[in-house]
């Protein structure tokens, strides 16, 4: 019905709590687990047939109710997505296997797992903004209650409660975004509504305005675009260290997603001038979040922060708005999800065994757990760009993208920025290195198999595409060309007039 | 009509704007939430029945009944999570939830 990708998903989440009673009466509740792993596996391997479709040309899927214009139309940049979504979704389960063991409610949490995933593909996938309003709220109730999902912890509520109220704002001001949308064009299919938008040039009319403003808040909030971040720092940390991935890594890099699909799909032939908006509002993100990172003593925190930042330089090839600069921010779409992934995933592992986020409680930890120490730090200098690891390529595609369009204060801006950043990531690997480890460090025990393969995989992962890039170049190559032809993408729904 | 509606949109989105700045109950800031979701369901049925003269639409009605669904489940979400609040903190004063420093 939306694809077999998100069917199986969909279908797993609705087996999983069964699943988890069962196991747990037959007294085998390593099953829970085990099936989220291979519903998301599934999912996974379900990419390919599907990717052989759409190199073919657009995938279009009409849903049942297809006189409410509601459809699926899949792409190279959706396909894109929701692959990292997905890859990000197992490795975040298996790692969630020992992480987890001990907490209650586990049928809950994998089933959430499974639908926040699902959501974000269906985000990815979407063709039209019903379709896309409800894949958001899916991911988005799913991850409020991930956030908070050791209800136990002050920390949580108060965070989750945060999260869930700026979050659910946004989402509001997204739907009236969404209505004012419709009552300019008449439809709420993507496709259409660029058509509409290319025959009756609005420019610079204040509703025009008025709706990109609100979009742009609407997804900027879920983005963490600065000066509407102030939950994320709050929110990434409080989850569970696998959740944290996943918000980090792909969460919010799917809100840029839908964010550049409606800025180029509607927006541009609107013919409304939005670069340079988007790049004041990058400068600022990346700034801010590099400044905070500096001057955080919490492991989880200073990611968190340097997520914002992250968000700040995918965004400058959207503002950049050339093949490059967006094939740049595709690109670092993938890494930033492997490198951050990596590196929450790594904290978790460090925090399973020493039990602190505090910097000064996990001095030392290098010594004790060499292996994660050794991917953490792997992570961490790809994550400031240096080579030749994956972080490094994107930064390059995207700071010249930012050249090429002739904003080279920007393109100085992020490469300064990065060079900030190598600050508190140096900052970190000293501490881990510290001679004298704490009290809490001396018994540490280097984290089990089952949490390192997918640090391992990630790891891997990052060192190929940072000394052999050119696949995930092309692939990220197809997925820009997919976002910036308007008329291919509206060509597959809309026959011209 | 049509302007009506959007300006009782527009009302609505200042009221939950209000909300947020000036209570201080956790209650109030998810009622809050509902409300500028109602703003954005007015506005789509607004549409839905001016945008075209002797037409109604049926897409935004589609829309706005999955929205409210979806904010039902929204604030039964939010409101676990007030009970909770409540259990660590003892109070619903959102001035109290301030350790977290954003």
């Amino acid at each position: 019905m939306f694809t077999w990708v998100v069917d199986v998903l969909l279908l797993g989440a609705v087996l999983q709590p069964s699943v988890a009673y069962l196991s747990s009466r037959a007294g085998m509740r390593r099953l829970t687990p085990l099936f989220c792993i291979v519903v998301l596996g599934i999912s996974m391997a379900l990419f390919y047939p599907l990717y052989g479709e759409v190199s073919q040309g657009i995938v279009l899927v009409p849903v049942a109710a297809s006189i409410l214009g509601s459809a699926l139309e899949v792409d190279g940049l959706g396909i894109f997505v929701g692959l990292v979504a997905v890859l990000l979704g197992l490795l975040s389960a298996i790692f969630s296997f020992r992480y987890m063991e001990h907490d209650s409610g586990l049928g809950g949490y994998y089933t959430l797992l499974i639908l926040m995933t699902a959501g974000m593909v269906g985000i990815a996938f979407a063709g039209d903004l019903f379709t896309l309003y409800v894949f958001w709220e899916i991911t988005s109730i799913t991850s409020y209650v991930l956030v908070a999902f050791r209800k136990d912890q002050w920390e949580a509520v108060e965070a989750g409660f945060k999260y869930l109220i700026m979050s659910a704002s946004g989402s509001a001001i997204l739907l009236l975004a969404f209505s004012l949308l419709y009552g300019m064009t008449g439809t709420l299919n993507l496709a259409g509504m660029a058509s509409v938008m290319k025959r009756t040039p609005l420019a610079d009319s204040p509703w025009l305005w008025l709706t990109f403003l609100l979009v742009t808040v609407g997804f900027g909030v879920k983005a963490a675009i600065v000066p509407l971040h102030t939950w994320l720092p709050d929110a990434h940390p409080a989850a569970p260290s696998p959740v944290s991935a996943l918000l980090s890594g792909i969460v919010i890099e799917t809100a840029v997603y839908a964010f550049s699909r409606i800025l180029f799909t509607v927006f541009s032939p609107a013919a409304l001038s939005w670069a340079m908006f988007i790049a004041v509002l990058c400068l600022v993100t990346m700034t801010t979040g590099n400044i905070m990172a500096l001057l955080q003593n919490d492991v989880k925190r200073l990611l968190a922060y340097s997520s914002i930042a992250q968000v700040g330089y995918i965004l400058v090839g959207l503002a950049a708005g050339t093949r490059m600069g967006v094939t740049g921010s595709v690109l670092h779409i993938l890494n930033h999800a492997l490198m951050k992934g990596s590196a929450f995933l790594c904290a978790g592992a460090f925090i399973h065994s020493v039990g602190s986020r505090d910097l000064s409680e996990l001095a030392g930890i290098g010594r004790r757990m060499p292996a994660s120490a050794t991917a953490f730090a792997i992570s961490l200098f790809a994550l400031a760009g240096t080579p030749p690891l994956n972080g490094f390529i994107s930064k390059v595609l995207l700071f010249a993208g930012a050249f090429e369009a002739g904003m080279s204060w920007l393109a100085i801006a992020g490469v300064l920025n990065s060079v900030l950043s190598l600050a508190y990531y140096l900052r970190l690997m000293l501490t881990f290195i510290n001679p004298r480890p704490s009290e809490r460090v001396r018994v540490a025990k280097e984290a089990p198999i089952s949490m390192l393969a997918p640090i391992l995989t990630m790891t891997v992962l990052i060192v190929i595409f940072g000394v052999w890039p050119d696949p995930a170049i092309a692939f990220a190559d197809k997925a820009a060309a997919a976002l910036m032809n308007v008329e291919a993408y509206t060509s597959a729904v809309v026959r011209p007039p | 009509m049509l302007e009506f509606y959007l300006g009782c949109s527009l009302l609505l989105v200042v009221v939950a704007l209000y909300c947020f700045v000036a209570k201080r109950n956790l209650v109030r800031l998810v009622l809050a939430v509902e409300i500028l979701i109602n703003a954005g369901n007015l506005a789509f049925m607004g549409f839905a029945a001016y945008r075209n003269p002797n037409v109604v639409d049926l897409l935004p009605q589609a829309v706005v009944t999955l929205s409210i669904a979806i904010a039902g489940s929204v604030t039964a979400i939010a409101l676990t999570l007030v009970l909770n609040a409540y259990k660590h903190y003892k109070t619903l004063d959102v001035t109290e939830l301030r350790r977290l420093r954003g």
